[in-house]
């Protein structure tokens, strides 16, 4: 590539961030340093995986196990010995990366997989004022933007797309899908071996079954496992659950008594709700016993493969085969009688266990049970293969959008770096599977569409304008109380305050609820997880409108009786300074903003220019935009 | 400060400027003394002229991430003999279901008062637990019973003059 000597400059002297060293990650270090970028410093918490090596081509086999970062670095390094590759193989989720660290950049690129750290790195640049290159892709979709504080829609300007789940009464009592059932599944794991979420309850009721009997008192009891009984002694039943758990722990995992209470004892006491099978077909019971006398099932046909539905992660393997065959009962029977044990070995060995797609025993663990479940309910079951794909949420990844994402990052960034932010471009790259008109063959055709960037969402929580301050204190030493009297109350001016962290611990620390009781009000502000660079929400709970968000600055050195200090800009440029009191300027954006809403003409996406990229595909699918602008706005959210 | 933390937020001052009687939510106390923003700690008075009256139940609400994306998990603690609660005490209630009734308008005042209503108007058609739904149905008289029984137990002692 050839820049004008300016150009040239700023880009080997430019200093970057790359949060990621995954798929996108890989093309964008080769990227930067093909492109004259001398300067980079790069951050992933993740180990190198097998499955990561056909398309992070900066990763051999050799290095399997490896932190990412360290080995793109290195790699990199082998690439262009010249350039300056710092690397860290951690989260970038942490407080030693402060605003402060943030500040020190030229330009911060995403190459992320979630949107949590997205999230974070998006309000960290803002707070440092720095733009960011934001950028993801999901299997043929692909996309990456500019981020300008206060001229641009920032990450959180949209609201996340939520994560599909589905509804409890389905889960436990009615589920009409195999997803349903593989979800029931992850919940089981989780309730025998994992973390237990009382929220992910798998059982219809886990009181004594004998109450269906009579619907009276349980007097009865099952299996001779030493149940809890679920009455009183005053002849009510009490509603005190027992549970999956706490059952399994009582009968030693006996894989035979669980399957029994998973797959008769607790579809019986489904079938006795008669209201719930009314319009729905009723499940039936399995008997492990006739199950596993049956002979082994005859193995099937292997499943034709699905060329279509190639794995991206990982190669065709000697397994695939077997993987995609559906079990029989009898096998399915056996799985989970085989995988229950392993897995309680685990458990005793390491604790509760966290499921995981990768692990073989606890993927046919799940498998066999959502098999099993959908047999009672009259639902297909499905391939091993088929059924990690859906418990893992796995959506193929594709090189090609990858290496697209990072030739726009690439774009972008030079534009930032020449300063001229008009040139930056929403882009999205996607792949039609049909073509125009329906009659033709069916052929991929890839298309890419820029558009401008949007400008923020007024009220946006992370990029809307709003008062930031900096003091410093000593944190170990400051008490709450000190904190909330002197800070808060005094130079603030707010009379009932409520201070919360600025982050996703959704810590309150001051709270107007209970002025004056909250307990350790005498312990500093460290004894709660405050440290250097620590963001703290302080609002007035009296005035709709009066907020501040407070950055603590360490400093031991401040003099003996003092303290806190207001920040001065000359001392700290980065952050901004009240040059007017707090209040008053709090007031001001109040005004502005609303000024803003009222000024008509602000929002719309305008798309400028339609590019397509895949040459014998005829510009005719592009022409009419394909609601582009919408995908535009989704998509950042969704990878 | 994420998107769920800023509403959160919000609701607790709309909360705090504005709530039905008899009702308590605010965020559960961690153990160093803060509070936690997504766990709420919640009390929903029994209906007026109803066999709840005078009962005081307590409810934890479940925030989660994508809050107001998804509805918050409210279960009672301890769990409730109703045809709508699980025997783990969460509350089965088509506005807390993500693919039923929720929005994301939907305030912590609305899903409170919606439980309430539940109280008396148990949904025959969506059972979540057997015991007291199987009671209910069979025997109405047994059922009030019951209701009463444990009323009686979430009723808080008023102190004697």
């Amino acid at each position: 590539m050839a820049f004008d000597p300016q150009t040239a400059h700023s880009i080997a002297t430019a200093k970057v961030f790359m949060v990621g060293a995954g798929g996108i990650g890989c093309e964008l270090l080769k990227n930067l340093l093909l492109t004259g970028f001398r300067d980079i410093q790069l951050i992933d918490l993740d180990t190198i995986e097998v499955s990561n090596l056909n398309r992070q081509f900066l990763f051999r086999s050799e290095h399997v196990g490896k932190p990412k970062a360290e080995i793109a670095a290195q790699s990199g390094l082998e690439l262009c010995p010249e350039a300056k590759i710092t690397f860290y193989h951690e989260s970038v989720i942490q407080a030693k990366f402060n605003v402060k660290f943030f500040s020190q950049f030229d330009l911060v690129l995403n190459a992320l997989d979630n949107a949590a750290a997205r999230s974070h790195v998006n309000r960290m640049c803002l707070a440092a004022d720095r733009p960011l290159i934001e950028s993801g892709s999901s299997g043929y979709l692909g996309n990456c933007k500019a981020i300008f504080k206060g001229k641009t829609e920032c990450f959180d300007c949209q609201p996340p797309a939520p994560q599909k789940t589905f509804p409890g009464c389905t889960i436990r009592n009615t589920p009409s899908e195999p997803i349903h059932c593989i979800v029931w599944a992850k919940h089981l794991f989780n309730q025998l071996f994992g973390e237990a979420d009382p929220d992910q309850d798998v059982s219809p009721n886990t009181a004594d079954p004998s109450l269906l009997v009579d619907g009276q008192n349980g007097t009865g009891h099952h299996n001779g496992a030493p149940h809890q009984n679920g009455s009183s002694p005053t002849g009510i039943a009490s509603t005190v659950a027992i549970s999956t758990r706490e059952q399994a722990v009582s009968c030693g995992y006996n894989a035979i008594t669980l399957f029994e209470k998973l797959f008769r004892d607790d579809i019986a006491y489904l079938l006795s709700m008669e209201k719930l099978w009314e319009k729905r077909r009723k499940p039936v019971v399995l008997d492990v016993q006739a199950i596993l006398r049956e002979p082994q099932a005859i193995l099937q046909e292997p499943q034709p493969l699905d060329s279509d539905r190639s794995n991206g992660d990982g190669g065709s393997t000697a397994g695939d085969h077997e993987d995609k065959r559906v079990w029989g009962i009898g096998e399915n029977a056996r799985v989970f009688i085989r995988s229950v044990r392993g897995l309680k070995a685990s458990l005793e060995k390491l604790g509760n266990l966290v499921w995981d797609k990768d692990d073989e025993v606890a993927m046919d663990f799940v498998t066999a049970v959502a098999n099993l479940r959908s047999s009672c309910f009259g639902i297909a079951t499905l391939s091993r293969y088929d059924i990690k794909q859906m418990a893992g949420n796995i959506i193929a990844a594709v090189a090609s959008t990858n290496a697209i994402v990072a030739g726009f990052i690439i774009c972008n960034a030079v534009q930032v770096l020449r300063g001229n932010q008009s040139g930056c471009y929403n882009i999205i790259t996607r792949m039609f599977r049909d073509a125009v008109p329906a009659t033709a063959p069916k052929r991929r055709i890839r298309t890419t569409g820029v558009s401008r960037l949007d400008v923020p969402r007024p009220g946006c929580v992370s990029c809307s304008e709003r008062v930031e301050i900096g003091i410093k204190l000593r944190i170990a030493s400051i008490t709450v109380k000190e904190f909330e009297e002197k800070v808060v109350k005094g130079y603030l001016k707010m009379s009932a305050p409520d201070v919360e962290l600025d982050d996703a611990s959704g810590k309150i620390i001051i709270s107007s609820d209970d002025a004056g009781e909250g307990k350790n009000r005498d312990k500093p502000l460290a004894f709660f997880g405050i440290q250097d660079g620590t963001r703290l929400k302080c609002e007035d709970s009296l005035l709709d409108d009066y907020e501040v968000t407070v950055t603590l600055h360490n400093d031991d050195h401040l003099a003996e009786d003092t303290l806190f200090l207001p920040l001065d800009a000359h001392v700290e440029g980065e952050l901004a300074q009240p040059t007017v009191e707090p209040f008053e300027q709090a007031k001001g954006i109040k005004r502005k903003l609303e000024e803003e809403i009222l000024t008509p003409g602000m929002s719309g996406n305008k798309r400028v220019a339609l590019l397509a990229s895949n040459s014998d595909a005829a510009s005719e699918p592009n022409g009419n935009g394909n609601g582009l602008s919408e995908d535009v706005i989704d998509m950042s959210h969704r990878f | 400060m994420s998107l769920a933390l800023n509403r959160l937020s919000e609701e607790r001052k709309a909360w705090r400027k504005d709530h039905p009687f008899g009702f308590v939510a605010k965020p559960s106390e961690n153990t160093d003394g803060t509070a936690n923003m997504w766990i709420w700690d919640c009390v929903i008075p029994g209906p007026k002229d109803s066999l709840w009256e005078n009962g005081c139940f307590p409810l934890k609400m479940l925030f989660r991430e994508d809050f107001p994306g998804t509805a918050p998990k409210c279960r009672f603690e301890p769990p409730l003999f109703h045809p709508n609660i699980y025997p783990s005490g969460t509350v089965c209630l088509s506005i807390l279901d993500d693919d039923k009734g929720w929005r994301s308008g939907i305030t912590v005042k609305e899903i409170l008062l919606g439980i309430q209503d539940l109280l008396i108007h148990p949904n025959e058609r969506d059972p979540a637990q057997a015991e007291a739904y199987n009671i209910y149905v069979r025997s109405r008289d047994e059922y009030e019973r019951r209701i009463k029984e444990q009323t009686k137990r979430f009723t808080p002692q008023t102190p004697k003059t």
